[in-house]
């Protein structure tokens, strides 16, 4: 598979990673105080509001507040930065077709991500069916995972390819929710409105995919797969 | 609160902050379970290395520009649908009850073309009190102006002499005779239009039969 050497545990081979604060899972979803809550939702009517009345610099608020988590998601769906700048751009002109049926039944936010998240499959089938067909299934797997891109230098790059390579193997629901909780960190109520299924699904979800993660990372007879079961 | 390795994927999938807290307890004291709470945090320490938020400049021009070029096309599409968008705008119930009258007044409209036909004589028969005592006043007026002509061509009836002025004086009878059946009737009905033409009608047929005897005598 080509991450053997990658294999877990992760802190003892990524100290940087071991030393920074831990989220505790169970805390997440209660990490907004109560007023910093209300402040955001009033700010989201507010954008909301503003989008609706067609104000453009609505929109460019939008993008400042949001952009970077948009592009950063759709990049890891996409495995492609120009296509994921493509579907934000698509993203922001769904927005504003769509925002006059926008009825506040979810965050503005969530609404847009959710726009996003459909927007940036709509590009991957259209990707996919503009390619020739392979001939075997082996070409399909590789035409679906992510195209390795130049990115921003990390601290592990070879971590992260692995990652992404994990990641393109996951069913779209598990890596949906992956990348949404783990790496752009919205609550499960959050991804639950965005991917309209129930939070329960949404935590189940979540357990399954780091449960295949895992599984794929972890190097044959890795210690807590040995021990485990 | 207790936990044993066999909590740990529940603890894992939907555990409570307690749970976690007994969960790390547990793992001091369980190899297998510290090793699986150390993978397990990893990877979301590890899903950091995917966050990759570098500017791109280019970007914002890009969308600002294609907004700006789909804002008209938008805002048209908008005006031409606005009564669409009055009925979106307006809450739950009042939908409902504008969809409520919508379905009434269509209701009410088919039953009245699809109402079976009545008879012509009840078809706008029935007059208003006003239009009635307008009808009373001509008809009374009607009744004297006849009642005078009939008092000029009395010495002609009443002449022996000419045959044919038996027949005139059985049709006024007749015609009278009528005259009175619907008064009858009018009294009964005193709004029913259909009574008050066929009353006119055998008064003007009266009219035209003393006109006929006064032109005899001529």
């Amino acid at each position: 598979m080509g991450i053997m050497g990658l294999a877990l545990a992760w802190e003892t081979r990524i100290p940087a990673l071991a030393q920074r604060e831990r989220r505790v899972e169970p805390f997440r979803g209660h990490v907004a105080a109560p007023d910093a809550a209300e402040a955001g939702r009033a700010k989201d009517t507010v954008l909301a509001a503003a989008c609706q009345s067609g104000d453009l610099r609505a929109y460019e608020r939008l993008y400042s507040l949001h952009g970077a988590r948009m592009k950063n998601l759709a990049r890891n769906i996409l495995g492609s930065s120009t296509d994921a700048e493509d579907a934000v751009q698509e993203t922001f002109l769904k927005v504003q077709r769509g925002i006059a049926s926008f009825r506040g039944q979810s965050s503005f936010v969530t609404w847009t991500f959710r726009i996003l998240v459909n927007t940036c499959y709509d590009v991957r089938r259209s990707r996919l069916r503009k390619k020739e067909v392979a001939a075997d299934d082996e070409q399909h797997r590789d035409d679906a995972a992510p195209r390795s891109e130049p990115r921003a230098p990390v601290a592990h790059p070879s971590l992260r390819l692995a990652l992404e390579r994990a990641l393109a193997k996951l069913t779209r629901h598990q890596r949906d929710v992956f990348l949404l909780y783990e790496v752009e960190g919205f609550r499960h109520a959050e991804i639950s409105s965005m991917l309209e299924i129930s939070q329960a699904a949404s935590k189940n979800t979540l357990f399954q995919a780091k449960k295949n993660l895992r599984r794929m990372l972890e190097p044959p007879g890795g210690s807590y797969a040995a021990g485990a079961r | 609160m207790n936990v044993t390795c066999k909590d740990r994927d529940r603890i894992f999938e939907d555990g409570t902050a307690a749970e976690w807290a007994a969960l790390e307890g547990h793992a001091a004291n369980c190899a297998s379970c510290a090793e699986g709470l150390r993978s397990w945090k990893s990877l979301s320490l590890a899903a950091a290395q995917l966050r990759d938020y570098m500017d791109s400049p280019a970007l914002w021009p890009r969308i600002h520009q294609a907004l700006t070029e789909q804002a008209p096309a938008i805002q048209a599409g908008r005006e031409r649908w606005s009564w669409r968008s009055v009925f979106r705008n307006l809450s739950l119930s009042w939908q409902t009850a504008a969809a409520t009258a919508f379905v009434a007044v269509l209701m009410i409209s088919a039953g009245w073309l699809l109402r079976p036909n009545k008879p012509p004589v009840l078809q706008g028969s029935f007059l208003k009190s006003k239009a009635l005592t307008e009808v009373e006043h001509a008809e009374s007026a009607y009744v004297q102006a006849i009642d005078k002509l009939a008092a000029d061509a009395k010495p002609q009836l009443d002449n022996p002499a000419i045959p044919l002025m038996g027949n005139y004086r059985e049709k006024l009878l007749v015609l009278d005779s009528a005259i009175d059946d619907l008064h009858v009737q009018t009294g009964q009905n005193p709004s029913n239009a259909h009574l008050r033409y066929e009353l006119l009608a055998m008064y003007q047929e009266k009219q035209r039969t003393l006109e006929e005897i006064l032109e005899e005598k001529r």
